[in-house]
Order: structure tokens, then C-alpha cells, then sequence
């Protein structure tokens, strides 16, 4: 008897240390776009910071195209925002089509709003559209998380690149590996990405009640 | 009837460890905060990893962060009513070293009256060694059993409910497998 129950009792261990793995693997962090996807929500449009709408299809590059991520507000965003408008003014001249998307609910935090949209991109001089996801569903379709967060596909829409923009968001002069210009850098000339995924801190983007 | 019995005795215990008397915060005013202490991954991983906690809960947060900030007193709150149950809590920031006054402030503020870090080092470094499926989004929250192995993970504000649920999963978990150990 005491054997048959000291069984029962076991089972039951077993059982809450495989919830609770189980349960681990639940909560991890959504699950972004895999490398070698399409790119997903290519058709939603946009609205620029010039009033225009935009797709990503109709932004798409020659070369390659670069989805970023970012906001107004983030202090990383805000942190890397000179340095992501040199790389996109710059691969954009090189046929590469660039793209900045926030995602954020202004309602979270009001300096996420679209005239902070326009006079940050002007300020900056981005020479690329600067987008409002006015669901967040494109950043769902992603399965972006955080900001700033880029996403580079190469000229057959196939992601080769995700992750941060650089290993040093605090003090450009201490960077030491530029993962995205090394990526955007290969992509334009056609060649293999040799880092694919790579990650840094950011802010949660601020998502808005799903529209679904 | 042993095995019922201890698995009996076992789920009282845990009722009644959510319905007794706990530790109080202590109020602003009573404690002294430590200054936060610069920390990479391993220093991170050696602080939840230390002996003599029955379960660790890890929170990377940063002040500019407002769902941390909005989590930061129930999780302070969690970690003093759990303190008395071997329950230990680790907060990490995620800010700039620059920020470091803003950082030590706000926990004084929130009444934090244990060591705390600011991290150091390599991003990606310190976020995959804490976890792989980790994005580097903030906040952040790892639960660590009594061996130091991860158990649970999520990312983004929780209610001081979510928390004590999922520490009490974990912590049920050990108890029931200390009921087991106790018995053969």
C-alpha cells in the first residue's frame, strides 16, 4: 500500500515538474519572423510622416529591404536613431528600400505621436518613410518585441538579417561590431549575411489592442 | 496512505502559506536603500545561483520603462511577504550606466532595502545567458527553482497576482519533490 502510494505521490511530482516546464516553454517570448521567411503584411498600408500612404511592397528595394522598428519616446530608440538614418540615407542610395515603422499606442506615451513622428524624421533628415502602425498588427506579423528591432530581407524578400542595430546603443564610439551596416553592407552587394540573429535590450513596444 | 497523507499535508501548507501573516514592506522612511551595483551575466547568474533560497525571482527593469515601473511595487511587495518562505528576489536594471542616479533614486523611492545591480557588459551576452528565448525586451522576469534552474520566463508587466502564481507553481513544485526526497 505505502509502496502503490509512494507511485501516486511520485506521479504527482512528475506531473508538476512537467507543468511547470512545460509552462516555461508557454511564457517564453513571442516568437519572431524566422530567417528565410517572406515578408509577412506586405500589403497593409501606412501612413508616412509626408501624409502619403505606403505599403512594404511598394517600399521594397531593388537589393534588399530594411524594416526597423522604433519609436519616438524609447531611450534606446532614441539612443540609435542618428545612427539608423546614416545607415538607411545611406543603403537607400544603394537600392536598398528602408523603412521605420512605430508601432507604439501614442496613448501609452503621448511623444509617441505622429507630429513627433514628423518633426523627429525632420530633425534627423530621414530621407526614408517613417510609418505609423496604426493597429500594431505589422508588428504582430513580425513578431517584433522591442525598439528599436530591424529586419533586413534580401532582393527576394527573404529575411537574412534580424536582431539590434550595433553592440554599443550608449556610446557610438565604443562600438565594436556594427551587425546591421556589416548585414546591409552584404546584402546590397549580393552576398551571404554572415550573422544572421542578434539581440540587445529595448523597449516592449507598446502594442495596441489587437484590431483582430 | 503515506504518499496521500504527505500530499495532503503538503497542499494545507501551501493554502495556509498564502493565508498567514507576512512579511510587511518595510516603510520608506524605516529602510536604507544599497547603491546599485554594476553586474554582468555570470555576476547576475552567481547572485540567483547563491545557496539557501527555495526559489529566486529575477526582474530586469529600467526607470524609463513605464510597465516596470507600473510592476516595480508589487514585485517589491512579493518579494517581502515571500522573503519569510526562502523566496529571494534579484532586480536588475537595465539603464545606462549614466542613468545610475535615476536608478538609485527610484529605488529608494520604492523602498528596496536589499542589493540591487545595474548591468554591465555585452547585451546579447547578458541576455542569452539568462535566457536564449529572452528578446531583450523589458521588463523582464525569470523564476528560478531552489537549484538555480530556470523554471518560468515572461516578458512584459505582470499583476502582483500572475507573479504569485507562477512562484507558487515553482515553489509547490519543490515542495512536492522534498515530500518525495523526505520519503525514500
Amino acid at each position: 500500500m505505502i509502496r502503490r502510494s509512494l507511485s501516486m505521490l511520485g506521479l504527482a511530482v512528475f506531473a508538476l515538474a512537467g507543468a511547470g516546464a512545460a509552462h516555461a516553454e508557454d511564457a517564453a517570448a513571442p516568437t519572431a519572423l524566422a530567417i528565410g521567411s517572406p515578408m509577412p503584411s506586405a500589403d497593409v498600408k501606412m501612413k508616412n510622416v509626408d501624409g502619403k500612404e505606403f505599403t512594404l511592397a511598394e517600399l521594397a528595394g531593388k537589393k534588399g529591404t530594411l524594416v526597423v522598428f522604433s519609436c519616438n519616446a524609447c531611450p534606446w530608440a532614441k539612443k540609435w536613431e542618428s545612427r539608423i538614418t546614416t545607415l538607411g540615407n545611406g543603403f537607400a542610395k544603394k537600392g536598398v528600400g528602408v523603412v521605420v515603422i512605430n508601432s507604439n499606442d501614442p496613448g501609452v506615451n503621448p511623444e509617441d505621436r505622429y507630429d513627433v513622428m514628423v518633426t523627429r524624421s525632420q530633425k534627423l533628415k530621414m530621407k526614408f518613410p517613417y510609418v505609423v502602425d496604426a493597429t500594431s498588427d505589422v508588428a504582430r506579423a513580425f513578431g517584433a518585441t522591442r525598439t528599436p528591432e530591424a529586419f533586413l530581407f534580401d532582393a527576394d524578400g527573404k529575411l537574412v538579417y534580424h536582431g539590434t542595430i550595433d553592440d554599443n546603443a550608449n556610446d557610438p564610439k565604443q562600438v565594436k561590431e556594427r551587425y546591421l551596416e556589416a548585414a546591409l553592407t552584404s546584402v546590397s552587394s549580393g552576398k551571404p549575411v554572415a550573422t544572421a540573429e542578434t539581440k540587445s535590450m529595448g523597449c516592449g513596444i507598446k502594442f495596441r489592442k489587437s484590431s483582430s | 496512505m503515506a504518499g496521500p497523507v504527505a500530499a495532503a499535508a503538503l497542499a494545507v501548507t501551501l493554502v495556509m502559506g498564502s493565508c498567514q501573516k507576512r512579511e510587511p514592506a518595510p516603510s520608506r522612511a524605516q529602510v536604507r536603500t544599497p547603491a546599485a551595483q554594476p553586474a554582468d551575466a555570470p555576476a547576475v547568474l552567481a547572485a540567483v545561483q547563491a545557496p539557501g533560497a527555495k526559489a529566486t525571482v529575477l526582474n530586469v527593469w529600467a526607470t524609463w520603462c513605464e510597465p516596470c515601473r507600473e510592476e516595480f511595487p508589487d514585485l517589491v511587495r512579493l518579494g517581502h511577504e515571500y522573503s519569510n518562505r526562502g523566496v529571494r528576489l534579484v532586480l536588475v536594471s537595465g539603464d545606462f550606466d549614466t542613468e545610475k542616479a535615476a536608478v538609485d533614486k527610484f529605488l529608494a523611492d520604492q523602498g528596496v532595502d536589499f542589493a540591487t545591480y545595474i548591468k554591465s557588459g555585452d547585451d546579447m551576452k547578458f541576455i542569452n545567458s539568462l535566457n536564449p528565448k529572452w528578446s531583450g525586451a523589458l521588463p523582464a522576469t525569470f523564476v528560478y527553482d531552489g537549484q538555480g534552474r530556470l523554471r518560468d520566463f515572461w516578458e512584459g508587466k505582470a499583476s502582483y497576482e500572475k507573479m504569485e502564481e507562477r512562484l507558487l507553481r515553482v515553489l509547490q513544485a519543490r515542495g512536492a519533490a522534498d515530500s518525495t526526497e523526505a520519503r525514500t
